[in-house]
Parts: structure tokens; C-alpha cells; sequence
């Protein structure tokens, strides 16, 4: 009975792949389960886990599925790079150690509108809202999926999960018994070493513990000038699973990290000829730690949450924060009967953070804390004979910076056929103020003498405003989806509508005397005068013609029309539709060669950036996986092999030296025992 | 933007091909929790052994799906075939109102929307000899046999009660109960 198990769970796992994403199993693939032995079921994951996620993967909402498989088939060497197998998000590489990513629409580095969580901790950064890419990494064998929901999710995530929200979950600790040792080095990445170790303690808990370290080389930028971000970082983390039955679960895990990075960056000068560019040292370091406890009852379950996570990140010359946050979510899931499920949840979150100005950047008061309390509740119930299902619900948030915040959002799907499903989604998500919005100065820019400025240098200086409000969105979303077993297609479209959009206003200019130099202070204070609205719409299809070869495609489109209001005097924020791609187009395949040869191909292409002066560019990416023995895994894997150098982003704000991505090589070798 | 145009228009149609690959749908399920019960269950059948009473040469194994019309069909295509000393397999779906006695089970498979007649359904086990595998996690410590039920860890656990096994005279292999949590009836 066993013999056969381990190609069986390849196809089960791939059969159930499929099935999240649309709903339907065919039956005509409907794997051999009886062939699989107990002790194999026993190790098989359900391919959803708690009910939230379960009805996001069936239900009214443009979600995407990155798995383990598909991280490892794809090579790549960091979450962004696995990033890019999602439809919809837009990953941008500035330099070695930083990324703009973002989904429909507003790409920056510090994209606001994109909430970001690993196993339940928010890694989304109220100090400028976004998120740190660097700092976030893991043992990519360890993680189970990423789960990539396009558009609002703000009534289960809350505020800031307004254009996405990326989810990274790691497998349970029984996943990942034995040993496990990882080596990867090549052009760019000079090496990265991993190792992992998974034991039992007692029958019902498991635990691993792991350790990471990588190097990157610096690159060059567009002139072939060393642009001084190479960077390391080194962690080490553990997870705990137990429970005495189904009934009881918990987990406990976290991690320790430091990093150092480097940059050119480019800031302002009181003197000709106004800006220096120069070479700038980064450094961060924290740690998390979180629990979880999970209890079931006859009709409910309920789980309740709790983290820390420490985060300091002493970016030279800009600003040394110094980041704590504490967390507290309970959820309770209660089957009303069986066509009717309701969730409610309570949080409460405290942050505190503690910045040392640096040369361009100062927040005021320099400590602060902030509370934020939520709460929410959400219905999904199904009709015609379960073929219609309906799901409201809503969040209400009160934080320190706005007060209190509403979203609401109602969907439906309707499955037309066994095969087919239409949905459509109408939501209400709100971005609320960053710290850096309330409290900063920044020295953004110093413009030269002239008679108008009565020869004096006039500094240029983004203020934050406690009177900033929160951006708004409505969205109106649509989607489709058809499995046919062998092939099938997920499509989406959406319109949003977006009001109170960060603009930066000036006000009038004062004369600063204190300094060493005479200067006048032009400031632009942030407001809320933009608004607008984006369409757009993704396009995912997948052909398995035989077990052995999948081949899929995506095609992304999107169109922004966001502009300043009539009241607003914002000169200075770019046009947010230069810095989106209009058109993203991917082509996937993946062919297995007999059980021990896997072969990879990715072809990708992004449309300019009008506003940056990014040119259009494709990528073509390879990977060859071999399994000589078992236990032993090699690969080499290559990017960009047509050796088309570009560019991928130019920041917009914080302008450090973006750097042209060049053709990479690299080999893996990965030991387990 | 012209060969991208063209590039795309290839593209579109060879999915269009692929779409017209197949259409034969048997049954459709929302996640792979209901293939994998699928295997444990047909795993049960085969490491639990009724009296001699209860299980007649060449009658089929009547296995009753309460509650779950999607189970039962995924249940009903993966035992299709499949024999255990020479008895085939039968799933029945069962109507919330159905009574349980006239079912003929050996096998009773309660969904976590029936969790309301667990009573019920331990006297009818008790009475009828029959293994009820059921998704209540509570369901074994209170006198059913066998709660069949998703872990946290996203994996598929279950817990046997002996004392209710024995008392439905039912014998079950070691090699199952070494895998089960084995727990008993709450007093």
C-alpha cells in the first residue's frame, strides 16, 4: 500500500492546489486515496486551514496561492523574488536590499496600501506604513504558502489592508521533523547558508528550530558605478505545535534577526551645489515572539493571539527608530447552522516607538505611544440550495491618530455550474496615518539662491500634520472562475474609488535664522487632497495537459486616474499612474523529467513607468532541480538569462541609487536527514 | 507594444485549446478535507472488525453519510471498487430526518452540522453495531467511536473511544489504535 504513496501525495497535492483556488474538485482527478496508508493521511495537510482562510480561498475575492512547491520550483532567493509568482502584485527591485511591491496601483518603496503578515504578525510598519522588505525573511522551506488577496480585506485584517493583503504562513512544526540543511551561492548572492532541526517532545508537541545567514554583493548602477548595497543578515527562529487533542491547539514561535545594508543616498545641502551624494551604512535588528491558543467547541471554535515584536532600524543619516508593538486577537467562529457562519473578533494593539533624528529626518515628539482597538463581525450564508453564497460583515477601529473608522464589506458568489463561479464584492477600507505623517520633518530638497528667494538657499522641508486624515476607498470588485480539471481560469476586475489621499501642500516659507546659514523653510505639509479612482483587471490561467507539465499565464492591467482636488496647491507628488505598470504579462512552465528532474521556466514582462523613466522590460528565468539520492536535492538556477540589464524602479521619495538588475547564476545544494 | 499584442493574442488562444481539453464532472467539493476523510475512512473499514452477526458473507459494506451530500460523493467515488474480504461498498446519503435504524449502516459518518443528534446516534451505534466516525471534536469523549477532525496544523486527527468500540462489540486493530488518541467516555 505504501509503494505508490509518495507519488499519490504529489498528485493529491496538486489536485488540492487547484481546488482552493477554484472551489471545485473534478472528479476525473480525484487521486487514489484509498492506496494512501493511514500513517500518509496522517501527514497530508488540508489545503485550507482555519474557516477565515477557508472562505477566502472559496469565496467572493481575488485571492492567489503561492506554495511551497511553487517557491522552490521558481528559485528564488527571497520572499519579493517569490513575490512575483502572484498575478496582480507588482515587485520591483531598487536595489539589492530593497523592493517596491504593491497590488493594483501606488508602487513605491513605501507603498502604504498593502498590509503584509507572517503567521499573524502585521509586519506592516506604522513608522512610515509599509513594509521593510529586507528585514523580512525566513527559511523559504519552511513556509507552507503565501496567500495573495488582491484588493480590500480590511474587515477581517482592519485598517490598511486597502489595494492587498499578502499572507505568509509557516508550516506546523510536525511538518518539519529531521534535519534540514540549505547552501545557495552565485553571482549577486555570495552565499547563503541555512539550517533547521524538528524533534518531538513528548507524543502531542513538535518544535524546530532554525538558523539563516545570507550575503549579497553590492551592484552597479546605470552609469556601471559600485552603488554600495550589498548587505547580510543573520537570524535564528523556532516554532512550537502542541495540543492534547483536536480540541486544544497552541503555538508558540519567534525569531532574533540583525542586518546590515548599505546605499548611495542622495540629500540636500545648504551649499552648491545643493545635493551630496554619498555612501550610507544601515543597520537592523529585533525580534518577535508570538502565541496562539486554539480551542474547539460542539458548534465554534475560537483562538486567541498574542505578540510582541521589537524592530530597530538605524537607517544613518535619516532616522533610528526604535519599534515596539504588543498585540492581543481573539476570534470566535460559531457554526449557526449549517448553511450559516458567523465570525467575531476583538484586538487591541499598543505601539511605542523611540527615534534619534538623523542628519535629513526628525520625528517630534521624538517617543510616542499609540493604541488602536478593534473589533468585528462577518456572516456568510448560503442560499439556493448552497449555491449562492453570501458573506457580510464589519470592522470598526479606534486608533489614537483618527479616532474611530468603519469597514464594512458585502460579497457573493454564485456557483453557475460545478465548474463556473461568478462573484462580486463591494468594500470600504480605510489607510490610516503612519507616524511619519503626524510627526516628521523631513529635509526633502534645498533649491538654489535666486533674486526671488532674496539670494538665500531655500530648504524644502515634508512636515507631518497631526490634522491628517485617513485615505479612504471604496472598491468594486468582480471575478470569475472555471476549472475544467486540466485547465482553469481565474479572472478579476475591479474599480476602486479613493478620497483624502496624502497630498503634500506648502504653506508659506519662514525664515530660519538659527542654524549656521541663513535659510528659508519652504514647507509642504502633509494633507488630504487628492482622490480619484483605478480599474483594472488580472487574469490567471493554468493547463495541466498531463501530471508531468503545467504551464500557466497571467496577464495584469491597470489605469489610474488620481488627481489633486480643486483646494489643493500639491506640486511636488508624482502622478501615482507613472509609477504602476499599465501592463504585466507572465508565462509559466513547469515540467518534470521522470521523479528526480524538475525543469523551470518564467518568463516575465512589466510595461514602463512613465513617471520614473523606466523602460518596459521582460525576464526570462530558469531552474534546474535534480534529486541524485534521496535526501539531497541540487539545482541551479539562473535570472534574466537573456541578459536584458534594467532597471526596475527609481525611488520617489528617499532617493537612494536604484541598480540594474544583470543576468544571475546560482547553484543550491539541500540536505535533509 | 505590437509583437506584446501578438505575443498575448498566441497565448490567448492556446489556453482557449486547453479550455476544450475535457468536460466530465462527477461531483464537485471545496477543499481536500473531504478526499482525505475519504482515506481514512476506507482505512477504518479495513482495521475494525464486527461481530460475525453483523457482517454476512457477500453482503456489501453499507457505509451512511449524515449530512454531508459532498462527502458522500467524494466518499462514494473513492471506495468505488474497493473491496474488503470480498464485500464491496455502499455509500447512502442520509437525510437529517432519515431514521437511523432503517439505514442498514455498518458505518455511520456524521458531519459537523449533525453534531445535535450525537445522542441518538451513540444508542443507535450501541444498539446496531455500527462504527460512527463523526467531525464533532467532542464526539468520542462523549460515547461515540471515532471524531475525525481538522487540527489547527491544518492536518486530519482522530481520536478513538475504546470503551464505546467495545460496548458497540466492536474489535479494533492495534495498528489503529497505536495512531489514534485514544480517550473514553466522560463519566
Amino acid at each position: 500500500m505504501t509503494l505508490f504513496a509518495k507519488p499519490l501525495k504529489r498528485a493529491l497535492s496538486a489536485a488540492l492546489a487547484g481546488s482552493l483556488l477554484c472551489g471545485t474538485v473534478w472528479a476525473q482527478d480525484f487521486p487514489d486515496v484509498t492506496a494512501i496508508s493511514l500513517e500518509d493521511l496522517m501527514n497530508l495537510k488540508v489545503t485550507s486551514v482555519s474557516k477565515r482562510e477557508q472562505k477566502l480561498g472559496v469565496a467572493a475575492a481575488a485571492i492567489f496561492v503561492i506554495t511551497q512547491d511553487d517557491i522552490r520550483r521558481s528559485g528564488a532567493r527571497n520572499i519579493p523574488e517569490a513575490l512575483r509568482l502572484a498575478p496582480g502584485l507588482e515587485v520591483a527591485r531598487i536595489d539589492e536590499n530593497k523592493w517596491a511591491i504593491a497590488a493594483r496601483g501606488f508602487n513605491g518603496r513605501f507603498t502604504n496600501k498593502l498590509l503584509v503578515l507572517i503567521d499573524g504578525r502585521s509586519v506592516y510598519t506604522p513608522l512610515f506604513s509599509g513594509v521593510y522588505w529586507n528585514v523580512q525573511d525566513l527559511l523559504l522551506e519552511d513556509v507552507d504558502r503565501i496567500e495573495v488577496i488582491r484588493g480590500p480585506g480590511a474587515t477581517l485584517w482592519g485598517a490598511n489592508a486597502v489595494n492587498g493583503v499578502i499572507n505568509i504562513i509557516t508550516k506546523d512544526a510536525s511538518a518539519t521533523q529531521g534535519g534540514l540543511v540549505s547552501a545557495q551561492a552565485g553571482t549577486g548572492l555570495l552565499g547563503s547558508g541555512g539550517a533547521r532541526y524538528g524533534g518531538k517532545i513528548g507524543s502531542s508537541t513538535s518544535y524546530r528550530v532554525y538558523s539563516k545567514y545570507f550575503k549579497w554583493d553590492s551592484a552597479t548602477d546605470d552609469a556601471g558605478r559600485d552603488a554600495y548595497d550589498g548587505w547580510n543578515t543573520g537570524r535564528v527562529g523556532f516554532r512550537v505545535d502542541g495540543g492534547m487533542s483536536a480540541v486544544d491547539t497552541y503555538t508558540v514561535q519567534g525569531d532574533i534577526y540583525n542586518g546590515d545594508y548599505g546605499e548611495t543616498l542622495t540629500g540636500p545641502t545648504l551649499e552648491a551645489p545643493y545635493t551630496t551624494t554619498f555612501r550610507n551604512d544601515g543597520q537592523f535588528t529585533g525580534g518577535n515572539v508570538l502565541g496562539r491558543w486554539s480551542h474547539g467547541f460542539d458548534h465554534s471554535r475560537t483562538s486567541l493571539q498574542v505578540y510582541f515584536d521589537r524592530a530597530n532600524s538605524a537607517a544613518t543619516s535619516l532616522l533610528d527608530d526604535h519599534l515596539n508593538i504588543y498585540d492581543v486577537d481573539f476570534q470566535h467562529d460559531i457554526n449557526l447552522s449549517p448553511s450559516n457562519n458567523l465570525i467575531w473578533g476583538a484586538g487591541f494593539r499598543s505601539t511605542h516607538d523611540d527615534a534619534i533624528a538623523g542628519t535629513y529626518v526628525q520625528l517630534n515628539p521624538d517617543q510616542r505611544t499609540w493604541n488602536l482597538f478593534s473589533a468585528f463581525t462577518q456572516d456568510e450564508f448560503t442560499l439556493l440550495k448552497q449555491r449562492l453564497r453570501v458573506t457580510l460583515g464589519s470592522k470598526i477601529e479606534r486608533n489614537d491618530f483618527t479616532g474611530f473608522e468603519a469597514e464594512p464589506n458585502g460579497r457573493v458568489l454564485l456557483n453557475i455550474s460545478p465548474t463556473q463561479s461568478v462573484w462580486g464584492a463591494v468594500s470600504r477600507a480605510v489607510r490610516t496615518p503612519a507616524r511619519t505623517e503626524q510627526d516628521m520633518t523631513l529635509s526633502a530638497a534645498v533649491l538654489a539662491p535666486s533674486a526671488e528667494t532674496l539670494g538665500l538657499p531655500v530648504s524644502v522641508r515634508v512636515l507631518g500634520d497631526r490634522d491628517f486624515k485617513s485615505e479612504d476607498m471604496l472598491a468594486y470588485e468582480t471575478g470569475y472562475r472555471v476549472n475544467l480539471g486540466r485547465a482553469s481560469v481565474d479572472a478579476a476586475a475591479f474599480y476602486n474609488r479613493y478620497s483624502n489621499l496624502l497630498s503634500a501642500e506648502p504653506t508659506a516659507p519662514t525664515l530660519d535664522l538659527s542654524g549656521p546659514m541663513v535659510q528659508l523653510v519652504a514647507p509642504l505639509v502633509a494633507d488630504n487632497k487628492m482622490s480619484g479612482a483605478t480599474y483594472g483587471s488580472e487574469l490567471f490561467a493554468e493547463w495541466k495537459p498531463i501530471t508531468a507539465f503545467k504551464l500557466s499565464g497571467a496577464y495584469t492591467y491597470l489605469r489610474m486616474n488620481i488627481d489633486r482636488d480643486a483646494d489643493s496647491l500639491d506640486v511636488s507628488t508624482p502622478d501615482p499612474a507613472g509609477v504602476s505598470p499599465k501592463h504585466q504579462f507572465s508565462v509559466r512552465s513547469a515540467i518534470d523529467f521522470g521523479k528526480n528532474v524538475q525543469q523551470d521556466f518564467t518568463w516575465r514582462y512589466v510595461d514602463s513607468l512613465t513617471g520614473l523613466a523606466v523602460p518596459s522590460y521582460y525576464s526570462l528565468d530558469a531552474r534546474l532541480g535534480w534529486t541524485p539520492v534521496s535526501h539531497l536535492n541540487l539545482s541551479i538556477a539562473g535570472q534574466n538569462l537573456t541578459n536584458n540589464e534594467h532597471i526596475e524602479f527609481r525611488p520617489d521619495f528617499i532617493t537612494t541609487t536604484p541598480t540594474v538588475v544583470k543576468r544571475t547564476y546560482q547553484v543550491m545544494a539541500r540536505w535533509t536527514f | 507594444m505590437k509583437a506584446f499584442a501578438l505575443r498575448l493574442a498566441v497565448f490567448a488562444l492556446m489556453m482557449a485549446a486547453a479550455v476544450d481539453v475535457r468536460a466530465q464532472n462527477l461531483g464537485s467539493t471545496e477543499s481536500s478535507e473531504h478526499l482525505i476523510k475519504a482515506g481514512y475512512v476506507y482505512n477504518f473499514a479495513k482495521l475494525v472488525e464486527w461481530p460475525a452477526w453483523a457482517t454476512p458473507k457477500g453482503q456489501p459494506i453499507v457505509i451512511g453519510v449524515l449530512g454531508n451530500d459532498d462527502f458522500a460523493a467524494v466518499l462514494s467515488h473513492a471506495v468505488d471498487g474497493k473491496k474488503v474480504d470480498d464485500r464491496v461498498f455502499v455509500v447512502k446519503r442520509l437525510k437529517s430526518r432519515d431514521p437511523l435504524k432503517d439505514c442498514g449502516c455498518r458505518i455511520l459518518f456524521v458531519a459537523a452540522s449533525e453534531s445535535a443528534r450525537t445522542d441518538e446516534i451513540i444508542q443507535f451505534q450501541n444498539a446496531s453495531s455500527v462504527l460512527t466516525i463523526a467531525e464533532a471534536p467532542d464526539f468520542a469523549k462523549r460515547g461515540g467511536i471515532i471524531a475525525l477532525t481538522l487540527g489547527e496544523d491544518s492536518k486530519i486527527r482522530f481520536a478513538i473511544n475504546v470503551d464505546a468500540a467495545a460496548q458497540a462489540s466492536l474489535t479494533i486493530s492495534s495498528r489503529l489504535l497505536t495512531l489514534a488518541t485514544i480517550v473514553h467516555t466522560a463519566r
